[in-house]
């Protein structure tokens, strides 16, 4: 029990700064998911793409803020696509989402030209704090939460705002949004594009802290940020809008150590994905068990 | 204030069910008429709505509002112009959103949506007077989603949303068909008082043929797509139930000869 105990523990700092990096792709899923009804898995495809961006703009010798702002505008690229196509064709937004991602897998390879490239000659973001005397771990920590904190109280003022209230009536009543002057197709399309922004910046991130990108990273990302998602909310409900943005962060967080206790309990590698899939399960279930928070919306589920 | 000037829409266009909803269609309302519109089901009303509002844009035909033509516009554009309160109390507000962050939505229509902060306090003082017109209490519940509204409620609150602003032309699409008696009266009288007090331009679509004859200074009968009966004026206000009804049987009987 102790040794198992110990084990958690000493993986926290690495697997705290593993968790912060996936806060910003399960705001990706949030954002469209939850503020404009728009069930989107462009992530999965736009996570990697701002690996293989952020990698090949540091190869090719930009400072590493610059990679990743490159990897967001990728990312951006593709979640607008990813809108486009839903409104224009009226294709299902989860198809569509699966379209984009399917091609992004070509064009990331396009982009690297191989399916891995190497990072350990280049200058990285964490470089910032080298100097500072943490470990590695806790530079991470300390920059990638700076940088999930900002983002979160960004959003927060963002949806307190004329802007970002007409971004919130589009997904609650897009009709009705309409006939308020709000133009959907703009919001939409800026707000899903805005969540492939999120995404590629962790998928940015996660290359500068693995030091290397690879066009298979993103293998699975999608159903961890959902699964993260959905235990954030659990705890922390999505009532407001504050704390609809706080349960991205903590459910981040609190996933990575739930997976964390499993590895340290013993479990192989392999068997994760029937953990991961279990805590989603209990999450989803737990309303209808009579397990809900009290306030808790009484029918929350996984629509589409 | 409004002008259609022959407005054509045809659905499935070619087809064998090929239908004529508006047949040049032309209408002209002034700046504070309170046009009743009545017809039987199919003759064009909620087409004719739709078309006014851009969410069905006409195959041909022009339509000014204000000056403006706004014929090719799409409904956000045309916003500023219109407001809609329709049967559906869900389909005018944000379920998931607060009466307030409602009210605010319905503000942004005149003012379009900028960077700065939305519900100041100045403005909801603002749009808690506007609710306490209602009567309804809807003003002490201001941060309260509007899912936990009544349908009664909901649609009032609808109804606040449309006039705030004062918009060119109003267009009420059979508003209170979905509520109870009681409710229906309640929302019908506080658009009343609305309409009168702002002069707002309105179009009313009812099968009420009491409240046709009793409201408004102009009903207009739609026929197949085309202004079959207007009247106005003296004419109007000498009309009765029966007179009206009198006219959707001419109808009725053109169907049963297939004329």
């Amino acid at each position: 029990m102790i040794d198992i105990f110990n084990a958690w523990v000493a993986m926290i700092p690495a697997t705290l700064a593993q968790s912060l990096i996936l806060s910003f792709v399960v705001m990706a899923v949030m954002l469209p998911f939850r503020i404009l009804s728009f069930p989107d898995l462009t992530s999965e495809g736009s996570y990697p793409l701002g690996g293989c961006v952020c990698a090949m703009t540091l190869v090719a010798g930009a400072p590493p803020l610059v990679a990743l702002l490159a990897a967001a505008a990728a990312g951006f690229l593709a979640g607008c696509l990813t809108a486009f196509i839903h409104l224009r064709f009226r294709i299902h937004t989860l198809l569509a989402g699966i379209l984009i991602t399917t091609m992004l897998y070509s064009i990331n390879l396009r982009i690297m030209g191989k399916a891995n490239t190497p990072l350990f000659q280049e200058t990285k973001i964490f470089g910032w704090l080298a100097d500072v005397g943490l470990t590695d771990s806790w530079v991470k920590i300390v920059l990638v939460g700076a940088m999930i904190l900002l983002l979160a109280l960004a959003l927060n003022l963002w949806f307190l705002t004329e802007h970002g209230t007409a971004m919130r009536a589009v997904g609650a009543n897009a009709e009705m949004a309409e006939a308020q002057g709000i133009n959907v197709w703009g919001v939409t399309i800026g707000g899903v594009g805005l969540a492939g922004a999120c995404a590629a910046f962790g998928g940015g991130l996660m290359a500068q802290s693995q030091s290397f990108a690879d066009v298979n990273m993103g293998l699975g990302v999608l159903i961890n940020a959902l699964a993260a998602l959905m235990i954030g909310e659990g705890l922390i409900g999505r009532k407001t809008i504050q704390r609809q943005i706080a349960a991205v962060v903590v459910g981040a967080v609190v996933y990575y150590q739930l997976i964390s206790v499993c590895l340290a309990v013993g479990l192989p590698p392999g068997d994760l994905k029937i953990a991961t899939g279990v805590f989603v399960l209990i999450m989803l279930a737990a309303p209808s068990l009579g397990l809900k928070r009290a306030g808790a919306q009484p029918k929350e589920c996984f629509k589409e | 204030m409004l002008e259609i000037s022959n407005a054509r829409k045809t659905f499935f266009k070619g087809m064998p069910d090929e239908k004529v909803a508006l047949d040049g269609l032309s209408l002209k309302l002034n700046r504070g008429d309170f046009v009743v519109v009545i017809g039987s089901n199919g003759a064009g009303k909620s087409t004719m709505m739709n078309a006014i509002s851009g969410a069905l844009l006409v195959d041909s035909g022009r339509i000014v509002i204000n000056g403006d033509d706004v014929t090719t516009m799409p409904v956000h554009a045309r916003a500023r112009h219109v407001a809609r309160v329709f049967q559906d109390p869900m389909k005018g507000t944000a379920a998931s959103m607060t009466i307030a962050e409602n009210m605010l939505l319905a503000d942004l229509r005149q003012n379009p949506a900028r960077l700065r902060r939305g519900l100041t306090p100045q403005r909801r003082e603002k749009y808690r007077e506007h609710l306490s017109y209602l009567g309804l209490g809807l003003e002490n519940r201001f941060d309260t989603q509007v899912s936990l509204l009544s349908g009664g409620q909901r649609q009032s609150l609808s109804l606040v949303m449309a006039v705030s602003g004062e918009p060119d032309v109003l267009l009420l699409d059979e508003h209170t068909a979905a509520l109870d008696p009681r409710t229906a009266d309640l929302v019908l009288n506080a658009t009343l008082r609305a309409v009168n007090a702002l002069k707002l331009t309105t179009m009313m679509v009812t099968h009420n043929m009491a409240h046709a004859v009793e409201y408004g200074n102009r009903v207009i009968m739609l026929d197949s797509g085309k202004v079959l009966l207007e009247l106005s004026g003296e004419e109007k206000a000498r009309a009765t139930v029966r007179d009206l009804i009198g006219h959707f049987s001419v109808k009725t009987d053109r169907m049963v000869l297939g004329v």
